[in-house]
């Protein structure tokens, strides 16, 4: 199977042929293009439940953001989206994650294309040690995109508002930036090979808050032309970035186990202001027991 | 969890009552004082309207301090604001006692009143003190019926404000008397909105229980659903 191209038409949020989403926002726009629908998802370690029962859509052109305790299957549900999941021994992710209408777990699925559609930026910066314009031409390099390779290294670099910063030393050790200068650069490095998404895991975890906020006002404006999902455990970062925003919970059963929910999922501003469910509210407010 | 935010919200919260108690004792003075022309407990009405926006200010000053250092988000956020409005109404409740309070010294100078106006006052202003304290209760108890009900008290008061305005108007006699009058129809505007505020704070009760701000009553579309 090829992935489709970024350009699709816009579909109803209900062709994605879902009987039932587990959540479905009650003050979505109605018609919005759907990126990932995704239904009754489970992800399973070594047998063990890690998250269950998932059904939501990630709209184009927005940020949605994931929160929730830790433990609550977050970081376990984005790597579902570019199938990184797969690089985990013992990892079964069963259910339906659909790209634009098309499965993303099917078996003639290249889960190397699907990464190349959907990047994904880390919680700590983890540039390769090479220099700073390596480290972005490495993806394009891999996969054959040497067509002007510079151009396409300082287009990288300038949509990561890098540019500026590194233009006069792009031969110089990438481990010589600053962490928030190395994190915009593992965004670079992404969006060089051209993704429709960018799948982001705490990204700032491990920055300063001027670093923190260069990395939110890069994700403002990067989601005119990309589809972005990132799992914070900073709730106020997810209210000042998110259009859309899931909190996730932690079901614990009779012996214990401890399982991923999604408890609910809105607009940003309904999940801040006014939450439907109890358990967001306890959580967003700080009062989670 | 969140003590903190949680008592400083409390806080707010018996900071604002209290402000609500003031308004009440400033209502029921300036009543007495326009009832028995009672020039002091008028200058006491006043003079007490500092206090009243010394709280005022008081509790704007905590509810930015709880936004910048909390922040508070769902029902908190939302509890933060309702205060700061209804701080804010509670504030402007005084100044109409104020306004009474003033009146009744120069009203006394120029007539020696009229019985039945006077007596519409003591009901209107009954009404206005029953409908604050329910305001105030309401916000307290996050009672959406109560706050609701401000809707039919609110009439009752505006009824009473049309049959005042209605006797001042048949009033006969010479300038002092149409002076009086004049002054007296301000005093009973004063009331109704005093009612009218008690009514707005009935709307911030409801946003903090539905997360949804609507008018209770809007002049303009009268006929809105409820």
């Amino acid at each position: 199977m090829t992935m489709p191209q970024t350009e699709t038409q816009p579909v109803k949020i209900a062709s994605v042929g879902m009987d039932t989403l587990a959540a479905t926002p009650s003050s979505a726009p109605e018609f919005r293009e759907v990126v990932f629908g995704v239904d009754n998802l489970r992800v399973s370690y070594s047998g063990k439940p890690a998250l269950k029962d998932v059904g939501m859509e990630v709209y184009k052109n927005a940020i949605t953001a994931f929160i929730g305790p830790s433990g609550c299957g977050k970081s376990t549900f984005i790597r579902c989206f570019n199938r990184t999941n797969d690089l985990i021994l013992g990892a079964k992710v069963e259910g339906q994650v659909l790209y634009h209408g098309q499965d993303l777990y099917a078996p003639d699925v290249d889960p190397v294309e699907v990464r190349k559609l959907i990047g994904m930026v880390f919680q700590k910066p983890n540039p390769f040690p090479k220099s700073i314009y390596d480290n972005v031409a490495f993806g394009p390099r891999v996969i054959g995109m040497k067509d002007s390779l510079n151009e396409r290294v300082e287009r990288a670099l300038r949509h990561a508002a890098l540019w500026d910063e590194v233009k006069d030393r792009l031969k110089d050790n990438a481990y010589g930036l600053s962490g928030g200068q190395q994190q915009r650069l593992c965004i670079a490095r992404c969006l060089a090979v051209d993704p429709e998404v960018i799948l982001m895991d705490e990204p700032c975890s491990a920055l300063d808050p001027i670093s923190t906020s260069a990395i939110e006002d890069l994700m403002h404006d990067l989601k005119c032309e990309y589809t972005i999902v990132i799992v914070t455990h900073n709730m106020q970062q997810a209210a000042r970035v998110a259009d859309m925003t899931a909190f996730f919970g932690v079901e614990v059963d009779d012996k214990g186990h401890r399982t991923g929910i999604l408890i609910e999922y809105d607009t940003t501003q309904r999940i801040f202001t006014n939450p439907t469910d109890k358990r967001t509210e306890g959580y967003v407010t700080g009062r989670f027991g | 969890m969140r003590i903190e935010l949680q008592e400083e919200l409390d806080q707010l919260n018996a900071h604002l009552q209290e402000e609500g108690e003031y308004v009440l004792r400033a209502l029921r003075g300036a009543l007495n004082a326009l009832r028995v022309g009672d020039a002091e407990l008028a200058d006491e009405v006043i003079a007490f309207d500092d206090e009243v926006d010394r709280r005022a200010a008081e509790i704007e000053r905590q509810v930015e301090l709880l936004i910048a250092r909390q922040t508070p988000v769902a029902t908190d956020l939302r509890q933060a604001l309702a205060v700061l409005h209804i701080n804010i109404h509670l504030e402007r409740m005084a100044d109409l006692c104020v306004n009474i309070a003033k009146i009744s010294k120069t009203a006394r100078a120029i007539h020696e009143g009229s019985p039945s106006v006077i007596e519409g006052f003591e009901e209107m202003g009954s009404r206005a003190e029953e409908m604050t304290r329910t305001a105030l209760d309401s916000f307290a108890h996050r009672d959406l019926g109560a706050a609701e009900s401000l809707v039919a008290l609110d009439e009752l008061i505006d009824n009473g404000n049309r049959r005042v305005v209605g006797q001042l108007a048949a009033l006969e006699g010479d300038q002092h008397t149409r002076e009086w009058a004049l002054l007296m129809i301000v005093v009973s505007r004063c009331l109704e909105r005093i009612g009218d505020n008690a009514v707005d704070i009935g709307e911030q009760t409801a946003y903090l229980v539905t997360g949804d701000f609507r008018e209770f009553e809007d002049a303009s579309h009268p006929s809105a659903d409820r």
